[in-house]
């Protein structure tokens, strides 16, 4: 089969590598029909994440049909059109069973590394790194998926790929990014970074309740469709200072809850940025984070900071002294997309909400090169891109499989 | 370094050069077990561009792999250790896991020691021999194998597990296995000591430390697949191909 393959730093190439085959009693075989590329696959792009290796089949985001299925999975058989969660989880491990889907003790095979660096481990993730397990990824034409019985969401019929393709991660991540700031009615909820996350995050947050959304960038035309599609406010955080315009435009009380939706390649301004930069350049800290020091110095007392943007590793010079005088509250972490998935398929089905509307780009899998490129460099105003394997591309969406 | 051994070292020397064994047997297996893996996991590091620890890795671990094939230790001679006839004191490796299943259904697990293979990766097999003994065979890094008589000091179901090495084991052990109900209904505490003991004084110590932090390591690893294996049924894999 063909797939996405992971050469080195900024280097992806569409290789021929062999199909993926049932290896386990919980596996089916997906054919991908539809996949994306992620901003956190950015991370992987530029060589932020570690344990890399030549080779490695890359992707998280990603919607197909069952082609095979081991006997032992019963919830689902050949031809069930399928969402398949991000993180992979077993279902039996106590994270599992309290919904911290994410965090799952058993499915990640190189849970040492994680332990040896952050203490503890997390699941294994699709397309991730070696880090986060090492499973082959979905921008492929197939996929292993183990623990089908516990991961996957049917597809309901006449709802086409393209509205769900992004319950996988971004929508899910968005809505818990949303759902861990305790919306009250009034509330208002400062969105750093109008990219996917950030625009699914500012929707949901409308969803669950949230008065005023406000979307901080630096890209006019992100601001643009954060503005036209979510009823955001927005900010250009290299023409104004957001903390002061925030606590302005909140009757000198600062947002009520603060996501992030950039995480570890956000650029800052001025001397922060250029002191970030250089400590990252370096390695001595790996992650850049301006946004997350805006965000702790913007918030109201007792506000909430839920970070959806991915972090992996070191930051100096946090605000501590501000989250404790301000008593901040600071959520985060993968998103436990098992949880919300049955509700934001409703969703869909309702049309309460079309997260397909963010895709700003349609290519095949053999130009997914081209893609990186034109994400990392958010040219022609690129939000989100969505594969299609070749031998997937029908012109029309068939209604029932 | 000790006194003793400094002043020994200057005799040595005015002896003659020829080579001679001064490297117990039971340490030779231990020095080419731990220099393979190191070795190894310097060719590991390599691999993440930690160019600098992995050399020095790859070149203590060659030293301990000729040492363990030669019987003869350079830095030993010049140290003026020998450690053929020496016995040293044990070093403890403890790791704990959290299984979510009751006591009883772990000591079971564990109780047919035959079942510690499938977790236990450096296990080649353990039979069980009799009421309280077993025979156990393990192949370390590099396909090095080594066998013993284990035998069951304490049996306590549902709660503990104890043995030890009997006979002429390469690496004498001992060890216990210890099933404590964990609060709030999360299962099993499982807490595995092991003490063993490297032949061969201070030295013979010394150069199982370093291979000690890769056991640890090896220790925990298998407790994470006997949890895969009791709560999901087999042991995780991204295996894309049977
Ligand atoms: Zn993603
Ligand atoms: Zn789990």
């Amino acid at each position: 089969m063909r797939a996405v393959c992971w050469h080195g730093k900024q280097d992806v190439r569409v290789d021929t590598v062999p199909d993926p085959e049932i290896v386990q009693k919980g596996d089916v075989i997906v054919k991908v029909a539809l996949t994306c590329i992620c901003g956190s696959d950015l991370h992987l792009y530029n060589g932020y994440v570690p344990t890399m290796k030549k080779g490695d089949i890359l992707g998280h985001e990603f919607v197909g049909e069952i082609v095979a299925a081991c006997p032992g999975v019963t919830h689902f058989r050949v031809g069930d059109r399928v969402i398949v969660p991000f993180p992979i989880s077993c279902g039996a491990c106590w994270y599992c069973k309290h919904e911290l889907w994410s965090l799952c003790d058993n499915t990640n095979p190189n849970s040492w590394m994680m332990e040896h660096i952050y203490g503890d481990t997390g699941g294994g993730i699709f397309g991730y790194s070696h880090l986060y397990g090492g499973y082959a990824g979905g921008q492929a034409e197939y996929v292993r998926v183990p623990f089908a019985d516990v991961g996957l969401e049917k597809i309901p019929d006449g709802i086409p790929y393209e509205q769900v393709v992004l319950l996988t991660d971004i929508m899910p991540t968005g809505y818990q990014a949303a759902v861990y700031c305790n919306i009250n009615p009034g509330d208002t909820v400062a969105v750093w970074g109008c990219g996917p996350v950030g625009l699914l995050a500012m929707k949901s947050a409308k969803l669950l309740g949230a008065e005023r959304v406000i979307g901080i960038d630096r890209f006019p035309d992100r601001l643009q469709m954060a503005h036209s599609q979510c009823q955001a406010e927005v900010l250009n955080y290299e023409e104004v200072d957001v903390a002061e315009q925030l606590q302005n435009m909140t009757g000198g009380r600062g947002p009520d809850s603060c996501i992030d939706a950039v995480g570890l390649e956000a650029r800052g301004t001025g001397i922060e940025d250029v002191y970030d930069l250089v400590k990252q350049t370096l390695r001595l800290e790996t992650d850049r984070a301006s946004a997350l020091r805006q965000l702790v110095r913007a918030c109201r007392k007792g506000g909430t900071l839920s970070i959806s943007g991915v972090y992996s590793g070191f930051i100096d010079k946090f605000p501590m002294g501000a989250i404790f005088a301000k008593g901040l509250t600071v959520r985060g972490g993968q998103a436990h997309v098992h949880k919300y998935l049955p509700h934001l398929v409703k969703l869909v089905a309702e049309q309460q909400i079309d997260p397909s509307s963010i895709i700003t780009h349609r290519m095949s899998l053999e130009d997914a090169p081209a893609g990186y490129r034109t994400f990392l460099k958010k040219q022609d105003s690129c939000i989100k891109i969505a594969l299609t394997p070749e031998h997937a591309a029908p012109k029309t969406e068939p209604a029932s499989p | 370094m000790e006194t003793s051994a400094t002043e020994q070292s200057r005799a040595y020397r005015g002896q003659s050069r020829q080579k001679r064994v001064n490297v117990g047997p039971g340490e030779r297996k231990a020095s080419m077990a731990g220099g393979a893996a190191l070795a190894l996991s310097g060719l590991w590091s390599i691999g993440r561009r930690n160019y600098l620890s992995g050399l020095a890795m790859i070149a203590s671990g060659g030293m301990l792999l000729y040492r363990g094939q030669t019987g003869h230790c350079g830095m030993y001679e010049a140290m003026g250790v020998d450690t053929v006839h020496t016995q040293g004191s044990g070093l403890r490796i403890e790791k704990v896991v959290t299984i979510g299943l009751p006591p009883h259904q772990v000591y079971e697990f564990w109780r047919h020691l035959d079942n510690l293979p499938r977790f236990m990766k450096h296990l080649e097999s353990v039979q069980v021999t009799g009421e309280r003994t077993s025979h156990w065979k393990a192949v370390g890094p590099g396909g090095l194998s080594t066998e013993w008589d284990a035998e069951m000091m304490e049996d306590t179901p549902g709660q503990q597990i104890s043995w030890h090495s009997v006979g002429s084991a390469d690496i004498p052990n001992k060890g216990t296995v210890e099933f404590k109900e964990a609060p709030g209904n999360r299962g099993t505490e499982v807490r595995v000591s092991i003490d063993y003991y490297p032949p061969g004084g201070t030295a013979g110590r010394a150069a199982m430390k370093i291979a000690h932090g890769l056991n640890a390591q090896q220790l925990e690893e298998d407790l994470k697949r006997l949890k895969q294996i009791l709560e999901v049924g087999e042991e995780t894999t991204a295996r894309r191909t049977a």
